[in-house]
């Protein structure tokens, strides 16, 4: 598309019919990056396709700390909006951009997606106990979507991309408590025991002092927790509608922890002593997180799943969930080593009991 | 099933299914993966293979040369009795159920491991999940006879 000629606009009024000056010197177009013209894939027009020039090019430190869109002609005057998120490094992810795509074209629906009307009776103890790790799952999911919307708006705008996948992430949250909210009632059950327990996770996560450190606890610690809660959600679901509600929550969950990994990656490499406080966050939250995890409601609710029923909680429900306590364990220091943070020389977490040999861990998780 | 699951063609089988409807996985939305699948089997015939996923379809299934999982997002390993297990439950039930789904037999016990020389590989298994179930169940829809 041709630009309006310097002709046209001299021909245009300097003034409003009510007196007000108007400014045409956008008809001229934009400084340097007009008409770059992307072209759609076979999916679409992604976010990808159009990070071209000026307007894919993330500054480490943006010069304005307002709304302006990035790639815009930006008016010097432009105000700062008190964004205290101002570097690349304090919130990006090389994968964002990506996981962004993929959060918009994998969202679901708990109304639609789920054929609740499949659900089938269950033995009581199973019921109570599926109902009980929904209440769980519903109260700590909302922190979820109150860490991020905590930061957003301090996060300088430059930085579009990861607010827009943080706003999936709060949407994906928002459903995840819709949908263990929905299951807990929907066969005839209801919601159950919310005991103190997560309390002090959650309340670790959102007063963490820097986000970085708010995400190192969120993304890397919670929700690589939960993800592996999701994938025994999935194992021990009694029927297919249950396997389907923990398989979609999982997807979400994953993309969640595969942020929070490459942020924290890029976090160090930005500046090596934000480790250091990423540490003393983690070594507050995984306390806090055993303390969660093995909590009396929690654990026996799924050692009941596991086991498949209340009469084999001590001879398979308990020797699995310490199965799986070993591999939720090892996926998280493995997660943290790809993070560029090594916690498997730091941690206080009891790796003998967790049933973790650090002198046979790959530390690339393999 | 063990006569089959350890053939190419099967998974081109699966593959064609999906391609042929992505109207069932367009709820589930697009898929950038590459999976490996490495199947043992005591007699010798292994099977190596990679899946390729790309926005609603499986692009290609191709032998995997020894070592070649490294260029995978992530691969599944297993003996070949494992994996025919679970497709016989997805034909007898039309999905995989119980502990027959591939999280959870990756999840529990040591059948099928999910492995990965980067965890953020491994992490694309659980970020596809429904649809990498998905096109296994589709075993449930195979003609025998060509299955």
């Amino acid at each position: 598309m041709a630009l309006a000629t310097d002709e046209s606009v001299r021909e245009l009024p300097e003034m409003t019919p009510m007196g007000n000056p108007l400014d045409w010197s956008w008809l001229r177009g934009s400084r340097a990056e007009w008409g770059m013209k992307p072209t759609p894939g076979r999916r679409g027009l992604t976010m990808m396709d159009i990070a071209t020039g000026a307007y894919g090019e993330v500054l480490d430190d943006p010069p304005y700390r307002s709304m302006a869109p990035r790639g815009a002609d930006i008016d010097e005057e432009t105000p700062d909006m008190g964004y205290i998120l101002n570097h690349k490094s304090q919130v990006w992810a090389d994968n964002v951009i990506e996981l962004y795509e993929e959060a918009v074209a994998r969202q679901w629906s708990s109304t639609r997606d789920i054929p609740w009307n499949e659900l089938q009776e269950l033995p009581s103890d199973i019921e109570h106990a599926m109902c009980q790790l929904c209440t769980v799952l519903t109260e700590i999911e909302m922190i979820a979507t109150d860490l991020p919307a905590k930061w957003m708006w301090r996060m300088n705008h430059h930085f579009l991309e990861a607010k827009m996948f943080l706003a999936t992430q709060i949407m994906d949250e928002a459903r995840h408590s819709d949908v263990f909210r929905k299951r807990a009632l929907a066969n005839g059950g209801g919601l159950l025991l919310s005991r103190s327990e997560p309390e002090s996770l959650l309340r670790s996560i959102l007063e963490a002092k820097t986000y970085t450190q708010a995400s190192a606890l969120l993304h890397l610690l919670g929700e690589g927790f939960i993800l592996d809660v999701f994938r025994q959600g999935e194992l021990i679901a009694p029927t297919h509608v249950e396997k389907k509600i923990f398989r979609l929550s999982m997807q979400d969950e994953a993309r969640h922890v595969a942020y929070g990994t490459m942020h924290i990656r890029q976090a160090i490499a930005g500046d090596p002593d934000v480790a250091d406080e990423i540490h003393e966050a983690l070594d507050h939250g995984e306390q806090f997180l055993i303390e969660f995890g093995t909590s009396p409601v929690l654990s026996s609710a799924l050692a009941v799943l596991l086991g498949g029923g209340s009469e084999h909680v001590e001879d398979k429900g308990f020797p699995m969930q310490s199965l799986l306590a070993t591999k939720i364990f090892t996926s998280y220091l493995a997660r943290c080593e790809r993070a560029g943070l090594n916690r498997i020389d730091r941690t206080d977490l009891p790796l003998d009991l967790l049933g973790i040999d650090i002198d046979s861990f790959d530390r690339n998780g393999v | 099933m063990t006569d089959r699951v350890n053939k190419i063609g099967f998974y081109q089988d699966l593959a064609d299914l999906m391609n042929a409807h992505p109207d069932w996985y367009e709820t589930l939305g697009e898929v950038d993966f590459t999976l490996g699948v490495v199947m043992a089997d005591e007699s010798g015939s292994d099977l190596r293979v990679l899946l390729h996923f790309e926005e609603l379809g499986c692009a290609e299934v191709s032998p995997l040369p020894e070592g070649g999982e490294a260029s995978c997002d992530c691969w599944l390993e297993g003996d070949t009795a494992s994996w025919a297990e679970m497709f016989d439950d997805i034909a007898s039930n039309g999905r995989a159920t119980g502990k027959r789904t591939i999280n959870s037999l990756t999840l529990v016990g040591d059948h099928i491991d999910v492995r990965g020389g980067d965890p953020m590989g491994v992490d694309k298994f659980f970020r596809f999940n429904q649809t990498i179930q998905q096109f296994l169940d589709g075993a449930a829809q195979l003609a025998p006879a060509s299955a």
